[in-house]
């Protein structure tokens, strides 16, 4: 049965999703950009830090603070339908960390894979504005070591949201440098969460799983991701040194849930180029 | 293009607008404030507040009011811990209790205000020296064929292999006396486990709830709980289960299964208590709350936090006590010596 949150959490999807519509419109009569048949693959890992702040008032009703590890990959490449040019992005990342408060602690573990689709669009010769949609994928737990019964928060959803980037092109000397801003909003999807005094033992040992599936919104899980990046060329590869706030937070059942993870990382992009066994070679374009 | 780019500025705005910061309302790391964010977390989250009013009279409200006077004028970290600890005693549950450097509080009356009905050395005279042990399970055979096997705990879980053995080796008794007396609990699936071997099919034997509010009554409605059948051997003979006030939490719950079976006898006194699934908090100073979250009720939908009464009420009689005899195994013997000699009469009638 549906509830009236839920209910009003659709109805607000229904006035925020038609704003993109006329832009889907708009971005067909745009796309004159030449047809790139080629096909550019662009690959990085990063690894790097994570400042975490933590909240599950399901464990306790106070901020934990600490630190972890964090890694990111990402896969970016080009492809064309029709007369239009698409970027598409996956992108995997996972942090592990611990945050206290006093003596308590709690052991997170998130992951996250995502799909996304951009349609680019460039402003002058140096500015690109790429605007899609994305799905995505989220898994993780907090563990607090010093509960005896239930010690687990678990965080699972699956959110389809809109995606959008800024990438910004300048030299320094004869090196070309590369400044990217992406937001990550999810939108709408499902969202697991027990009910407010449910136990585990309850939902996963006796299979009492009614209502734990929510549909999530900006309205009870206002979570986003902020990433930006920049791209410096080395010797023989490019490096990529990245801020990430991922905002991940709930608000379902009474069960209040934030965890503010801020990443900085570093890697190298490596990029590849797919040539189709038709295609001349000359002419091909990193993104 | 620039329709485009207003359209996403647009949605983007509209994005931020409606989200926010997720956040709790928190208390001071004061004395005062500990007290309040551990009354409320009682308040919003322990599960038999409007059960121990309609028991005993109890009334959050002044139990707020009456520590936090006291609070207040705390000299030490050592005295709030103490005066903290007193507050969760109000609620008279086993599964409530507030752990720091200080220590771990308690309550405890549910136990010490009552007979203590067992001892180990009694018990000895009984085991005597071949007993055997088998995963926590110790067990032998008394007099007259009547087996006896004793479970002081559910912290660890059996092994149905381990089960099935003891109960091999008991098969040619002519009943079970399944002492589980001064057991203090541990895992509701240990107790489950040791239940699944007395029963060939899927018996109903109770109910769970949770809060689904912050509200005294916000609860949800009472699940069935089913005991199923374990693999390996099931003991269908005469079953005496015996408890006393030290029979708590999962050893509670286990004698609610229990009570479930027609082959078995509840022997002994009341149980201790503890139905309720505990989840755990803390407070602005670290400290942690554990609490009764998450109620289980028999299937006659009846709280068994304040203990579960037995078919046949026996104590421990100071005269046999003198003597080294255990009135409450010895009562087990007859009882099932009794089914036995019943059973045989009616196998010769058919």
């Amino acid at each position: 049965m549906m509830r009236n949150k839920d209910t009003y959490t659709i109805l607000t999807l229904l006035l925020l999703l038609p704003m993109l519509l006329p832009s889907a419109a708009v971005a067909q009569h745009c796309a004159h950009e030449a047809i790139n048949p080629y096909r550019v693959v662009q690959r990085s890992t990063l690894h790097g830090v994570s400042l975490l702040n933590t909240l599950d008032t399901y464990l306790s009703g106070y901020d934990h603070k600490g630190a972890g590890y964090h890694i990111q990959h990402e896969t970016l490449r080009r492809a064309h339908t029709g007369s239009y040019n698409w970027i598409f992005q996956t992108r995997t990342s996972a942090t592990l960390g611990i945050a206290t408060q006093h003596n308590n602690s709690q052991i997170l573990l998130m992951a996250s894979r995502c799909w996304s689709g951009y349609h680019p669009f460039a402003i002058g010769r140096h500015l690109k504005i790429l605007a899609g949609a994305q799905i995505k994928a989220e898994g993780g737990a907090l563990y607090t070591p010093a509960y005896s019964n239930n010690p687990v928060s678990a965080k699972i959803s699956a959110t389809v949201g809109a995606s959008v980037a800024a990438i910004y092109t300048f030299s320094i000397g004869e090196k070309e440098y590369k400044a990217r801003y992406t937001m990550d909003l999810p939108l709408t999807g499902a969202m697991f969460a027990p009910e407010y005094g449910q136990s585990y033992y309850e939902i996963f040992g006796l299979g009492h799983t009614k209502g734990i599936i929510h549909i999530s919104s900006p309205l009870n899980a206002p979570s986003m991701v902020h990433t930006f990046s920049i791209d410096i060329p080395t010797k023989k590869s490019t490096l990529r040194i990245a801020y990430t706030a991922d905002i991940f937070q709930s608000d379902i059942n009474h069960l209040r849930t934030h965890i503010y993870n801020h990443s900085f990382s570093v890697g190298y992009v490596r990029t590849i180029y797919k040539v189709k066994r038709n295609d001349p070679i000359e002419a091909y374009s990193p993104l | 293009m620039k329709n485009l780019l207003y359209n996403i500025i647009i949605t983007a705005a509209a994005f931020v607008l409606t989200t926010g910061c997720v956040e709790e309302e928190s208390f001071d790391n004061s004395p005062q404030g500990n007290l309040e964010a551990l009354w409320s977390i009682i308040d919003e989250r322990y599960c038999f507040l409007a059960y121990a009013e309609e028991q005993y009279g109890l009334c959050w409200d002044d139990v707020l009011t009456k520590y936090h006077k006291q609070a207040a004028d705390a000299e030490s970290n050592a005295e709030l811990f103490d005066i903290m600890g007193n507050m969760l005693r109000e609620l008279r549950d086993g599964h409530v209790n507030l752990s720091s450097e200080y220590g771990m509080s308690y309550y405890w009356d549910w136990k010490l205000d009552y007979p203590i009905n067992f001892s180990d050395s009694i018990q000895r005279n009984y085991l005597g020296k071949d007993f055997r042990i088998n995963n926590g399970i110790y067990y032998t055979m008394l007099q007259d064929s009547v087996a006896y096997a004793y479970v002081g705990s559910f912290a660890n879980a059996f092994g149905n292999s381990n089960i099935t053995a003891a109960m091999m080796q008991l098969a040619h008794c002519k009943g079970l006396i399944l002492d589980i007396r001064n057991n203090g609990g541990g895992m509701l699936s240990a107790a489950e486990q040791l239940a699944s071997h007395f029963t060939t099919e899927k018996i109903h034997c109770g109910y769970i709830q949770h809060k689904t509010g912050k509200g005294h009554n916000d609860f949800s409605k009472p699940e069935p709980l089913y005991l199923e059948p374990g693999k390996g051997a099931r003991w269908l003979k005469p079953v005496v289960l015996l408890t006393n006030r030290g029979v708590f939490s999962s050893a509670n719950h286990f004698t609610m299964l229990m009570r479930a079976l027609p082959q078995v006898t509840v022997m002994g006194d009341k149980t201790g208590g503890g139905s309720g699934m505990p989840l755990s908090s803390n407070l602005p100073n670290g400290w942690n709350v554990r609490f009764s979250a998450c109620p289980i009720l028999d299937k006659e939908k009846r709280h068994t936090e304040f203990g579960i009464e037995p078919d046949t009420a026996v104590h421990i009689s100071s005269e046999d006590w003198d003597k080294g005899r255990d009135t409450i195994i010895d009562a087990a013997c007859k009882h099932i010596l009794q089914q036995a000699q019943e059973q045989e009469k009616n196998n010769q009638h058919t």
